[in-house]
């Protein structure tokens, strides 16, 4: 709970001539906290893409999505994956995204956690193994792109405290809290055994529910927004030469 | 209070109480398929033994603050292990024992006895771990078709899954990963094996010179 917040309400039902004085104070001091922690409501964001080579993706060559799982600590979400397959392949010029599934079953048991290459010079003895190259050009990807990284929680505070009686029901209160999308994109090239390049992405978001009489929730969604980045740059990757194309308008 | 509300209240206490044990128990059955293992297979004719523990291995624990966990592994074991062994080896053979009769003797190289010695999971409880996470072990002993040990090995696999609102999904998506890890360290470190490498090559040995013999012948 608040601090400010749990002292006024101590005091108010400690004497109970207090009380309408303190819900005068109470009142603004919490619209003025809202309106300031509001002000710091939002998404900001870092995007740090770097191309390293000039490949395109051509007509009928495929991409393949897969999370960097030997973390103990993290991995990339599943659903964040598929956020960004799912959005790289939308649209009239989307691009053609194999299945993560699909790709890490047929390659098994090479793209386990424990198995999957580290770095292109893994991958190249790894298509050096037979019947390997074969199994990924029967697959038609191309471009394998790693996701490591993952959304936490890095921080809340405040308290809501409800409550209900005969005359009706309210609550009251400010509750915060910030939310940190960090991740990393790395683009490999299968024809060319090379690391194509890396996205940095950093998204984080701080959400705010003050709460008078009713809650009323400001969510800020960084994973979303770092999917909607990330999707924008892999596409400018894998269209443009440079890696600084048009690419898809996200809106 | 007479006898037919006491007996009435018995019965709603004994039907409350399985409700709440009911409650407090959760039930995994490891339900998968496996994708075969893209390896090439080695050049020997392999007998496997599928124990009867194997085929009905169950894990129960009691995990405190939470409840009894029971974890039926039986189905996955197979079906993670028979397409494993079918790619790894040019031929499979299941075996009931060892040693072998005198027909499997015959057309067998060698026998594997896979056993799954060590089950571990954790369920969090915070709202700040997010992972289910699993760990498992498998004996693994390669035997001369007469029972003689050539090579016993152990084989361990760690998965985690995202914990979502069924812990028992999360459970069985930790278990899977974990089993695959088991397959794909099978697959790949069983010739890295010093012993197995040699007697990999004393096979090939036999087999060369079981050629020449009857070219010579």
């Amino acid at each position: 709970m608040n601090p400010h917040w749990q002292s006024i309400h101590e005091s108010a039902t400690s004497d109970p001539r207090l009380e309408s004085r303190s819900i005068r104070f109470a009142g603004p001091a919490l619209v003025l906290l809202t309106a300031s922690l509001l002000a710091g409501c939002g998404v900001t964001s870092l995007m740090e893409p770097y191309k390293q080579t000039d490949a395109v993706i051509g007509s009928g060559e495929q991409v393949v999505v897969l999370a960097r799982k030997h973390h103990s600590s993290h991995e990339a979400e599943g659903d964040f994956v598929e956020c960004i397959s799912d959005a790289l392949a939308r649209g009239d010029n989307g691009i053609e995204v194999h299945s993560s599934t699909q790709f890490e079953d047929m390659m098994y048991p090479w793209f386990e956690p424990s198995t999957a290459p580290l770095d292109t010079a893994e991958l190249g003895e790894l298509l050096d193994k037979p019947g390997v190259l074969e199994r990924v050009e029967a697959t038609g990807v191309r471009f394998l792109i790693w996701l490591d990284g993952s959304t936490d929680r890095v921080s809340s505070g405040g308290g809501i405290t409800c409550a209900a009686g005969v005359g009706g029901a309210g609550c009251m209160g400010l509750a915060w809290w910030e939310d940190d999308a960090t991740y990393d994109a790395t683009v490999w090239d299968i024809h060319e055994l090379a690391n194509a390049g890396t996205i940095h992405a950093d998204f984080s978001g701080r959400s705010v529910m003050p709460a008078i009489i009713i809650p009323l929730p400001f969510i800020a969604r960084p994973q979303a927004r770092a999917c909607r980045g990330l999707t924008e740059q892999i596409e400018q990757f894998l269209t443009s030469p440079s890696g600084d194309g048009e690419g898809i308008n996200l809106g | 209070m007479n006898r037919t509300l006491k007996s009435s209240m018995l019965t709603l206490t004994a039907v409350a109480g399985c409700g709440l044990l009911a409650g407090c128990s959760s039930s995994v059955v490891v339900l998968t398929d496996f994708p075969t293992p893209l390896i090439e297979p080695l050049p020997v004719r392999m007998g496997v033994i599928y124990d009867a523990e194997l085929y009905d291995f169950v894990h129960a624990e009691q995990i405190p603050q939470q409840s009894i966990w029971t974890i039926q592994l039986g189905d996955a074991n197979i079906a993670m292990l028979e397409p494993l062994f079918d790619a790894m080896f040019a031929e499979t053979h299941e075996v009931d024992d060892l040693p072998v009769g005198p027909v499997d003797l015959a057309r067998l190289d060698g026998v594997i006895h896979p056993v799954l010695q060590r089950f571990e999971f954790d369920v969090p409880i915070g709202q700040r771990d997010e992972f289910v996470e699993v760990w498992m072990q498998y004996g693994l002993s390669l035997y001369e078709p007469e029972g003689d040990l050539v090579v016993e090995w152990t084989v361990s696999g760690y998965g985690k899954a995202e914990l979502e609102r069924n812990q028992e999904q999360a459970v069985e998506r930790a278990a899977v990963v974990a089993m695959r890890e088991v397959g794909a360290a099978i697959s790949t470190q069983f010739v890295e094996q010093a012993e197995v490498a040699y007697w990999l090559e004393e096979r090939q040995n036999e087999s060369a010179l079981a050629v020449d013999s009857r070219v010579s012948n």
